[in-house]
């Protein structure tokens, strides 16, 4: 069995550079090795999440994945943690609303 | 599965530390990290083509991190570290399960060591889910190793040391930071002073960050609290009224603050769940900021190889934190044979020491930021206070009313703590809560209650992996 691997989605050595990037369709840019959190805030947003049960705002809030306040659908994939997952090149981030998987508030 | 002589859950000031005191003496730790970079909330650096913090000079915290991160990469040929990898299991007595983005594993430790640290108290009060408010770690943590700013606006509030740290380094990204809102009167701190003199140069930091706070005009509240924010989809004001000594708030005397962003944080709780997870016997400890495991002088908890270091032991900061790892590092590898007794009662003396001292200052300091039981009247009746299920007080206080006055039943009755955080945001304020009104102590109200995942794993992540049908999944059920 294979240790779990400890790579990112960026290859070492490629921090920094400039990437590009699509929230809710629209194209961003960042810089690697931020966060989706980051480049969301960087970008002048500040909610990427609607609740559940009454449909209410959410973005950052214990920044260190602690709250899961600050989950976002990437590519396709739900209840991701924008504060833990650095931004990558070609990702798309959408708005995730209620539990991620289609269905809004109630 | 994999199995290896040491494994350090967290690479946070504790965790770097005891990997570097046990690859020191020969082993070849592994360290496991949530994050996708190490240094913990603390010392965590900016991305390579990000300039690294502030510029020179740094500050004696940036200069700490420095130091410690390139004591470990010095030794980084005898540590693996794996990053962006979550434990989200620990099965007794000291087999994690992990997982990264291309898998999952279960990993046996001979020697475990937990550093995973601690997260910051928020009790809730009216607004406190709207974005716009977040922990000062949050905002910190843009600012200085994101190189991004949270907001323009800021009001920075809560308690303790922490907030004068953020309030002046969120100054220097160019926020505008209109106050800092502390609880504690400067009387009480002013009379806390003996006790802090016995650490000069913590001290000498804290006076270095009031005095250039002053020298940025920005105003310290002091027995002050927020008790609301407002806005329609956002922060747009925050509401500041004076408090008693118990942190009441006078609502009468309150007033408006035009901001964008409010940092709020009343001290940390320790990230205690994988200890609770490999079973090791709990005590609730106020002064270290709630429940934590019990640990001998060595930091060994009640399950043998299993030690605790850094915040997540209890709270009392990173030199505190950086003591304790090297202690847990060389007690492993004292257990692991690679010290023998007289190397490793040689090497731990002078470690020992300088605990005592710094936990000495840190007692002075706890004693002035124990959280007072004003807070729990910030929350009104329509305040959500479980963020994740969104609960309102009023209905977590039903469930109160019909006997859930512990975390399990409370949960089958109202899904209080039952959303991803499992309770972590909520239940350190609804204990509280609990304990003041059934007259009971938080000892006796209870801990969380904790089960595997600790972090949403889907089940189509699990199956994908050859181990599944032997993992850990098949051998917790009797």
């Amino acid at each position: 069995m294979t240790p779990p691997s400890s790579a990112s989605r960026n290859a070492p050595g490629t921090e920094g550079r400039p990437v590009c990037w699509h929230f809710d369709g629209e194209e961003l840019r960042a810089v690697e090795g931020q966060t989706v959190a980051a480049a969301l805030l960087a970008a002048g947003r500040r909610t990427w999440r609607t609740t559940g049960r009454r449909g209410e705002p959410r973005g950052l809030f214990c920044g260190m994945g602690v709250c899961f306040d600050c989950l976002v659908r990437i590519d396709g994939r739900p209840n991701c943690r924008a504060c833990q997952t650095p931004v990558a090149n070609g990702m798309r981030v959408e708005t995730q609303h209620g539990s991620g998987s289609g269905e809004g508030p109630a | 599965m994999i199995r290896r002589r040491l494994v350090i859950v967290g690479a946070g000031p504790a965790g770097l530390s005891a990997a570097i005191a046990a690859a020191e003496a020969g082993l070849d730790p592994m360290v496991i990290d949530e994050n996708p970079r190490i240094g913990g909330q603390i010392y965590r650096q900016p991305p390579p083509a990000l300039p690294p913090e502030g510029g020179p000079p740094l500050s004696s915290a940036a200069r700490r991190g420095v130091d410690l991160l390139h004591r470990f990469h010095q030794l980084r040929a005898r540590i693996t570290v794996l990053t962006e990898t979550g434990a989200w299991g620990l099965f007794p007595p000291r087999r994690l399960a992990v997982h990264a983005t291309r898998g999952w594993d279960t990993i046996e430790a001979e020697q475990l060591i937990l550093a995973p640290g601690a997260y910051e108290y928020v009790p809730p009060f009216p607004g406190w889910t709207l974005p716009g408010v977040m922990t000062p770690g949050a905002a910190q943590l843009m600012a200085k190793t994101m190189h991004v700013r949270p907001g323009q606006r800021v009001v920075v509030a809560g308690t303790g040391p922490f907030l004068l740290v953020v309030a002046e380094q969120l100054h220097r990204a160019g926020l505008a930071v209109l106050a800092v809102v502390e609880t504690v009167r400067a009387v009480e701190a002013v009379a806390a002073l003996p006790r802090l003199l016995g650490h000069l140069g913590l001290l000498g930091e804290g006076l270095g960050y009031l005095y250039r706070l002053r020298r940025a005009k920005i105003p310290i509240l002091r027995g002050q609290v927020v008790t609301e924010a407002r806005g329609d989809g956002e922060v747009r004001e925050v509401v500041i009224a004076p408090c008693d000594r118990d942190w009441r708030p006078d609502s009468s005397r309150r007033r408006t603050v035009m901001a964008d962003t409010l940092c709020v944080g009343y001290g940390f709780v320790p990230r205690t769940q994988l200890a609770q997870l490999a079973g090791c016997r709990m005590r609730f400890a106020d002064e270290l900021g709630g429940w934590v495991p019990e640990v001998d002088e060595d930091l060994e908890t009640s399950v043998p190889g299993l030690r605790v270091a850094g915040d997540g032991g209890g709270v009392a900061g990173a030199l505190v934190a950086q003591e304790e790892g090297t202690l847990a590092g060389l007690a492993a590898a004292h257990h692991l044979g690679r010290l023998d007794a007289a190397a490793f009662a040689r090497a731990r003396k002078p470690v020992l020491r300088r605990l005592r001292r710094l936990r000495r200052f840190r007692a002075g300091l706890d004693a002035l930021s124990r959280v007072r039981g004003g807070l729990s009247a910030l929350a009104t009746a329509e305040t959500i206070v479980c963020r994740c299920e969104e609960l309102t007080r009023a209905e977590v206080e039903t469930g109160l009313t019909f006997g859930g006055t512990d975390i399990r039943t409370l949960k089958v009755m109202t899904r209080l703590g039952m959303g991803p955080c499992q309770g972590c945001m909520c239940w350190p304020a609804a204990a509280r809560w609990i304990a003041a009104r059934t007259g009971r102590s938080s000892a006796e109200v209870g801990p969380l209650s904790v089960r595997p995942p600790l972090t949403p794993v889907s089940l189509g992540d699990l199956a994908r992996e050859p181990g599944f049908a032997d993992g850990p999944a098949a051998e917790v059920a009797p």
